[in-house]
C-alpha cells in the first residue's frame, strides 16, 4: 500500500541530497576558488538542471498528475507496477513510462518537414531550461565565510573577502529581462512543431499556442512593472535580497506583500504561459486531438511533455523569486535570526553554512509549494474556451496589470 | 390546445464577487484542497478513498448478484434439470444448448444429456432462472464468470455448472406436498 | 332442416348434426377431449357440456343432435363452471409434469386449464401412481399418469386401422390403456394415436424429447414416402426437420398418415451429397458448371443425339421435371428418356401405396404421358449394347430390387464416356436400428454411383424448395419451402436452369410462378392434373367454421 508519508519522506531525502551536495560544496569552499571558473559553472548547471529542475519536472508527471489528482478525486492512483512486491507510491510506473517512451517507435508523418519536426521539441525544451540560468538559489557567497550584517539591510559586508557567485549560473544584472526573453522564445518551438507536422490539427494547435503565449507575454511583463518601480532593479538576486527587508521589524516586505494584485495577475498569467489546464487550448484535447504535438511520438513526445513541466517549474521559480522572497527565510540573516529588527547580535545565532542550507531549502520549498498550487488549480478548474482565454488576456488581465502599474507608479511618486 | 401552466423560475443573480469569479475560484480550490488533505491523512480510516483494489480486496457481491450459473442437484447428486427447454426458449441471447435424453428411472423420465451455456453470449439477464419451473438453474452462486483464454472455455458444460450446484428446498417430482393440516 | 339457436344466433343445419358441429359452423369452439371428427362418439370426457334450454341437465354437445327450435348456450355461467369442475376432476390424478411432457405447447389439457380452470389444486390426497414410460409398441410410449382416458387411441385402432390392439384395463382411477395380452401396438398407423392423443399420454419413440413443440416452425408440405401424397405439417427447427404430422385433407389422407411415411423425413438430413464434385474433387458451383459445360460441349460434338440419354426421377417435383424435359429437348437434344426412382414396396388398403415415388404421375403430366419414357431395364440393355455413351441421371435411386440388374447397371455406368449425376444423397443410407418400417430403395442406393460420376451435382430435398407433386389420383399438390437449401445443394429446376444457361440455351426462369404456368402447359386442359387449390388454401387459412365443420382435431 502506498504511504504518503513515505513519498514525502522520499522527496525530502531528494531535496536533502540536493542541498547536501550544494552545502557540501560550500564546506569545501577551500578548494572551490581554486577551481577554474568554467568548471564551477558546469558544476552549477549540472546540479541545477539534473539535480533539481529535471528531477522535479519528471517527478511531477507522477506525483502531480497522478497521485495528487488521485487524492483530489478520492482515488488511490497508480500502484499496480511493483518492485519486489512494493508499489513504492507508484514510482515503478514512472520508470516504466520512461522506458516505454524510449522504446516506442518514432514516427514522422508523411509530408512533414523532417528537420523542423525533429528540431522543434528541442526548441521548446532548451528555452525552458535556459531560463534557470539567472535564477538565484542563494545569495552570493562570502569567500571568508563570515559576512557582516548591517542594520541597513540589504547592505552586507564581506570583511577581508569577496562575494562569489556560487548559487546562480550567471549573475546578470538584467536577469529578469533575460528570463522573459528566453521564456518567449519557447513560442517558436510550439509553432514550428505545429507547422512541421503537416497536420491541420497540429497547425491549429501551433497557431493557438503562438497567439496565447504572445497575448499573455504582455501581461506577464506588465504585472511586474510595479515591482520594478518599487525595487528599481532587474537583477533577480538583488530583488530577492530587497525582499529581506522588514517593515516595522516584523513584516517581511515580500513581493506578495507590497504587490498583492500583481501576484495574482502573475500567477494567473504564468499558468496561461505554461499551456497547462485550465489554459490548455493549444492542446485542446476535445477539439484538435493533441494540438501542436499531435504527430509526435516516442521520446520527442516525452521531451515536449517534459518541457511543459519544466516551464511550470520555471514559472513557479519566478513566482517564488518575485513574490515569495526567493531564498529568504523570514527574519533570517547571514548570522542568524533577528526578530523585531536587525540588532547588533542575532537573537538566534547560526553558523553561516547552516544559514546557507536553510536558505536553499527555503527556496526549493517555495518553488515546490507554488508547483503544488498550480497542480491544485489544474485539477480544480475546467478548461476555458479559446475565445475566453483571449478575452481574458486582452480585456481583463492586461487592463488590470496596467491599472496596477499606474496605481503603483502614483503611490511611488507620492512616497 | 390545452392550457399550459408555465412557472417562471427566476435565476439567482450573481453577486459582485461571484461575477469576478475570484471568490468562486477560491471556493473551488477549497473543495479540492479539502479532499486532498483528507486523503493525505496518515490514518487510513480517515481517508475518503473510494477505490476498491479489486483483485487484492475481493468485494462482496450483493445478494441478488447474477453470477455464474449453477445447476442444482437432486438428493442423490443427479442433475435436477428435466430438460424442459424453458430456459433456452426464453434466453434472449440464445446461449443455452440442451439435448434431452431418456432417463433410466421412469419417475425422472427426462434429463439433459448435454447442457451447455455459452458464457460469451450470455448477457446475465437472469431470465433462465425465472423461467425454470424446477428451480434447477440459478445464478446465485456469488461467483462471477472468469475471463477466458480460449473460446472453448466459455462453454460451461453440465458438469462445470453442477460443480457449484446445491440442493434446493423445493420438492420435486410427483411426490405430493403433505397437507399443512 | 332444423333451426337451432346457439348463443342467441340462429342457424339452420342438416338433420343429424350434433350441437358441437352446429356451434362450430357458427364459430364457437366447444372444448372437448374425447370427440374426434373421424371417430365414433363416446361422450366420456364431459368437457363439451352445454346448456340446453328447457333441459334441467347440461348436455354433451358432441353427442346431442339438434332439434328444431333448440336453444343452446355454450358460454353461460353454468357451462363455464361445469368445465372448471370437469377439469378439476380430470386433474385429480394428472401429474402436471408439463416441463417433462412432450405435449406441452400443443396440449388440450394445458390450453383448457389456462382458459377455464386456472386455479391451484384443492386436493390434499396423494395422487394415484400410474405406469410411466410403458411401451405400447415399437413406436408408441404410454404414460398412465397423464392419460385422461378419452379412448381416442382405442377407437382409432378399432375403427380406422381395424386392428383392435388397444383397450382400457383396470377400473376407476386405476384405469389405463393397455394392449390385449400377447399383442402390441404395431400397425402401420400406430403413430396416429400420438397425434390424436389430446394430452401427453402417448408419445412417439422417435420424436420423444427431441424438440419442444413451441420451438418448431411448421410448413405445409407433402409426404414423399409414396405416391399417395399425404398432406403433412413439416415441423422444423433450426434448419432441421423434426417430424411430420398429417395435415387434414379429406380427398387424400383425411387426418392420417402411415408410420413409414413419417420416417421419410430422415432422408432430408441423412447422407446428403453436400457439394458439387468433379471426379473426386469437391468444387464450388461455378467450377462444377464450367466443368459440365466443357465436358458436355465436347460430348455433344462427339456423340450422336441417340447416344445421349437422361434418367428421370419421380422423386423430383414437377418443376424440376419440366426443366428436365426442356433440358433434354434443348440441350441434350435427345428423346432417350428413362424412368428412375425407388423400387416398389409394401402397400395396404388405407394409405400406403406400392409405388414409393411421390411424383410418378407428375412425369406423366409433364411429359404428356409415359409413352416417351422407357423403362429402366431397357436403359440397362441399351447401355450394355453400347448405344448410350452420355448419361445424365436425376437422383441415384435404382428402381429395382433385382441385384443382378443393379450390378449390370453399375457396370454399364463404369463404361460410359460421360456420366452426370444430379442427386440428393451421397451413398448408402443408414437408418438407426430402432427405426421401423420398410424403406424400399433407401438402403438399396449404391454409393458407387457418386464415385463413378464424372460430375455430381447436389440437389435439394422437398423441404428446401417450393414445388408440386402429383399424387396417384392425379391431384397436383404444392408444397412449400421450409428452410434454405442445406449445404451447397440447389433445387433441381435451378440446376437445370443454370446448366442450360451456361450451355447457351435460355432455360432459367426468374420466378417460379412463370415456370409453373408453363409446367403443364403443353397438355390439354382435361389432361392436366386436378388441383385442390380451394381446399389447399383453406386448410392453410385459420380454421374456418363454414368449410371445416369440426374444430381442429
Amino acid at each position: 500500500m502506498p504511504n504518503w508519508l513515505a513519498i514525502i519522506l522520499f522527496l525530502l531525502v531528494v531535496l536533502g541530497a540536493a542541498t547536501g551536495v550544494i552545502s557540501g560544496a560550500v564546506w569545501s569552499a577551500g578548494f572551490l576558488p581554486a577551481m577554474p571558473g568554467w568548471l564551477i559553472i558546469l558544476l552549477k548547471i549540472g546540479i541545477i538542471v539534473f539535480g533539481f529542475v529535471m528531477l522535479v519536472a519528471s517527478l511531477m508527471t507522477l506525483v502531480g498528475d497522478r497521485k495528487q489528482s488521485a487524492k483530489i478525486q478520492n482515488r488511490i492512483g497508480p500502484n499496480r507496477a511493483t518492485f519486489f512486491g512494493q508499489s513504492l507510491g507508484g514510482l515503478p510506473h514512472f520508470i516504466a513510462d520512461g522506458i516505454k517512451m524510449l522504446f516506442k517507435e518514432d514516427i514522422v508523418p508523411n509530408g512533414a518537414h523532417r528537420t523542423f519536426h525533429m528540431v522543434a521539441p528541442a526548441l521548446i525544451f532548451i528555452p525552458a531550461l535556459l531560463g534557470f540560468s539567472v535564477i538565484p538559489f542563494m545569495d552570493e557567497y562570502c569567500s571568508t565565510g563570515a559576512p557582516m550584517v548591517t542594520p541597513n539591510y540589504p547592505f552586507e559586508l564581506c570583511p577581508n573577502g569577496e562575494w562569489l557567485n556560487y548559487f546562480q549560473v550567471i549573475d546578470l544584472n538584467s536577469g529578469m529581462l533575460f528570463a522573459f526573453a528566453i521564456a518567449s522564445i519557447e513560442v517558436y518551438g510550439a509553432t514550428i512543431a505545429g507547422w512541421a507536422a503537416n497536420n491541420k490539427y497540429s497547425l491549429l494547435g501551433g497557431m493557438r499556442s503562438a497567439a496565447q503565449m504572445i497575448s499573455y507575454e504582455v501581461s506577464l511583463g506588465l504585472s511586474l512593472a510595479g515591482l520594478l518601480l518599487i525595487w528599481g532593479t532587474l537583477d533577480l538576486n538583488e530583488m530577492v535580497r530587497l525582499q529581506g527587508k522588514l517593515f516595522a521589524g516584523w513584516i517581511p516586505l515580500w513581493g506578495i506583500v507590497i504587490q498583492p494584485v500583481a501576484f495574482f495577475l502573475f500567477f494567473l498569467v504564468g499558468m496561461a504561459e505554461t499551456k497547462r489546464p485550465p489554459f490548455d487550448q493549444p492542446e485542446g484535447e476535445s477539439e484538435i486531438v493533441a494540438g501542436y504535438f499531435t504527430e509526435y511520438s516516442s521520446m520527442k513526445f516525452a521531451v515536449i511533455q517534459l518541457a511543459e513541466y519544466v516551464a511550470t517549474v520555471f514559472l513557479a521559480t519566478l513566482t517564488a523569486v518575485f513574490f515569495l522572497g526567493g531564498w529568504q527565510v523570514p527574519f533570517l540573516f547571514a548570522d542568524g535570526f533577528h526578530f523585531g529588527g536587525i540588532g547588533a547580535q542575532p537573537d538566534i545565532a547560526l553558523p553561516y553554512a547552516v544559514v546557507i542550507a536553510m536558505r536553499i531549502v527555503a527556496m526549493l520549498f517555495k518553488v515546490l509549494v507554488v508547483v503544488w498550487l498550480q497542480f491544485m488549480m489544474r485539477w480544480t478548474y475546467p478548461s476555458f474556451r479559446y475565445d475566453q482565454v483571449m478575452t481574458m488576456g486582452w480585456k481583463i488581465v492586461l487592463p488590470l496589470s496596467l491599472a496596477n502599474f499606474f496605481v503603483t507608479a502614483f503611490i511611488v511618486l507620492i512616497i | 390546445m390545452g392550457e399550459v401552466n408555465v412557472k417562471t423560475l427566476k435565476q439567482k443573480d450573481r453577486t459582485f464577487w461571484e461575477q469576478t469569479y475570484v471568490t468562486e475560484f477560491i471556493k473551488g480550490l477549497g473543495v479540492t484542497m479539502k479532499h486532498f488533505f483528507t486523503n493525505l491523512s496518515p490514518n487510513k480510516e480517515d481517508r475518503d478513498t473510494r477505490t476498491v483494489e479489486y483483485p487484492d480486496e475481493p468485494r462482496d457481491y450483493p445478494d441478488r448478484y447474477r453470477g455464474r450459473h449453477r445447476l442444482m442437484v437432486r438428493d442423490d447428486g443427479q442433475v435436477r434439470c428435466v430438460a424442459c427447454m424453458c430456459c433456452s426458449t426464453i434466453c434472449p441471447a440464445d446461449c443455452i444448448h440442451i439435448e434431452a435424453a431418456e432417463h433410466d428411472d421412469p419417475s425422472i423420465e427426462k434429463y439433459p444429456e448435454t447442457f451447455v451455456i455459452d458464457q460469451l453470449r450470455c448477457i446475465a439477464c437472469g431470465m433462465c432462472v425465472e423461467a425454470c419451473p424446477c428451480d434447477a438453474i440459478r445464478m446465485d452462486s456469488g461467483v462471477h464468470v472468469s475471463a477466458f483464454e480460449d473460446r472453448e472455455e466459455s462453454f460451461h458444460d453440465r458438469e462445470t455448472l453442477m460443480d457449484l450446484g446445491g440442493q434446493s428446498m423445493a420438492e420435486q417430482g410427483g411426490d405430493h406436498i403433505p397437507s399443512p393440516n | 332442416m332444423p333451426k337451432v339457436t346457439i348463443n342467441n344466433e340462429e342457424i339452420e343445419v342438416d338433420d343429424g348434426t350434433t350441437v358441437m358441429e352446429a356451434a362450430a359452423q357458427l364459430g364457437y369452439d366447444i372444448p372437448h377431449f374425447c370427440y374426434h371428427p373421424a371417430l365414433s362418439i363416446p361422450a366420456n370426457c364431459r368437457m363439451c357440456l352445454v346448456e340446453v334450454e328447457d333441459n334441467p341437465d347440461l348436455q354433451p354437445s358432441c353427442h346431442m343432435p339438434v332439434n328444431d327450435g333448440m336453444e343452446v348456450h355454450t358460454e353461460s355461467e353454468r357451462v363455464v363452471k361445469a368445465r372448471k369442475s370437469v377439469l378439476e376432476f380430470i386433474l385429480v390424478n394428472h401429474p402436471v409434469d408439463c416441463p417433462i411432457c412432450d405435449q406441452a405447447g400443443e396440449c388440450k389439457l394445458q390450453d383448457y386449464y389456462m382458459a377455464y380452470d386456472a386455479q391451484e389444486s384443492r386436493l390434499r390426497t396423494e395422487k394415484v401412481d400410474g405406469v410411466k414410460v410403458y411401451p405400447l409398441g415399437p413406436e408408441v410410449v404410454y404414460d398412465g399418469e397423464r392419460c385422461i382416458l378419452c379412448t381416442r387411441c382405442v377407437r382409432f385402432c378399432e375403427e380406422i386401422t381395424e386392428t383392435d390392439e388397444l383397450t382400457t384395463a383396470q377400473r376407476g382411477d386405476h384405469t389405463e390403456i393397455r394392449t390385449f395380452p400377447g399383442q402390441e401396438l404395431d400397425n402401420n398407423y400406430s403413430m396416429c394415436t400420438v397425434d390424436i392423443c389430446p394430452v401427453g399420454a402417448l408419445t412417439a419413440r422417435d420424436f420423444r424429447f427431441k424438440c419442444r413443440v413451441w420451438l418448431m416452425n411448421t410448413t405445409d408440405s407433402v409426404c414423399t414416402g409414396c405416391s399417395q401424397g399425404c398432406n403433412i405439417h413439416l415441423d422444423h427447427f433450426r434448419n432441421e426437420v423434426q417430424r411430420y404430422r398429417p395435415r387434414y385433407n379429406p380427398d387424400v389422407n383425411d387426418y392420417w398418415m402411415c408410420d413409414p411415411g413419417r420416417y421419410t423425413y430422415k432422408e432430408v438430413h441423412q447422407d446428403r451429397l453436400e457439394d458439387p464434385m468433379v471426379g473426386d474433387n469437391v468444387v464450388n458451383w461455378h467450377a462444377a458448371t464450367q466443368a459440365y459445360v466443357s465436358t458436355m460441349d465436347e460430348a455433344l460434338d462427339t456423340f450422336e443425339p441417340s447416344e445421349r440419354a437422361m434418367v428421370l426421377s419421380p422423386q423430383v417435383s414437377c418443376e424440376g421435371l419440366h426443366q428436365a424435359r426442356r433440358f433434354a429437348d434443348e440441350v441434350l437434344e435427345t428423346d432417350r428418356l428413362y424412368m428412375g426412382g425407388k423400387p416398389g414396396g409394401e402397400s395396404d388398403d388405407l394409405l400406403m401405396n406400392a409405388d414409393k415415388n411421390p411424383n410418378r404421375r407428375g412425369i406423366e403430366y409433364v411429359f404428356g404421358g409415359l409413352e416417351a419414357v422407357d423403362s429402366f431395364e431397357s436403359l440397362v440393355d441399351a447401355m450394355e449394347a453400347g448405344e448410350i455413351r452420355v448419361l445424365h441421371m436425376m437422383n441415384k435411386h435404382i428402381p429395382t430390387t433385382d441385384d443382378a440388374l443393379r450390378a449390370r447397371f453399375v457396370d454399364a455406368v463404369a463404361d460410359l464416356d460421360l456420366f452426370v449425376l444430379q442427386a440428393m444423397h451421397r451413398g448408402e443410407m443408414v437408418f438407426p436400428p430402432d427405426h421401423r418400417g420398410d424403406f424400399p430403395a433407401a438402403d438399396l442406393d449404391d454409393p458407387t454411383l457418386v464415385e463413378l460420376a464424372d460430375i455430381a451435382l447436389p440437389s435439394s430435398s422437398h423441404a428446401e424448395q417450393d414445388g408440386t407433386f402429383v399424387n396417384e389420383d392425379g391431384i397436383a399438390q404444392p408444397f412449400s419451402q421450409s428452410f434454405k437449401p442445406l449445404y451447397n445443394s440447389q433445387p433441381d429446376w435451378q440446376i437445370f436452369g443454370r446448366l442450360g444457361d451456361e450451355m447457351g440455351h435460355s432455360l432459367s426462369y426468374r420466378r417460379l410462378a412463370d415456370l409453373r404456368e408453363e409446367m403443364f402447359g403443353d397438355a390439354e386442359d382435361d389432361a392436366k392434373p386436378k388441383t385442390l387449390d380451394d381446399k389447399q388454401s383453406k386448410s392453410r387459412a385459420p380454421a374456418d367454421a363454414a368449410t371445416q365443420p369440426t374444430p381442429a382435431e
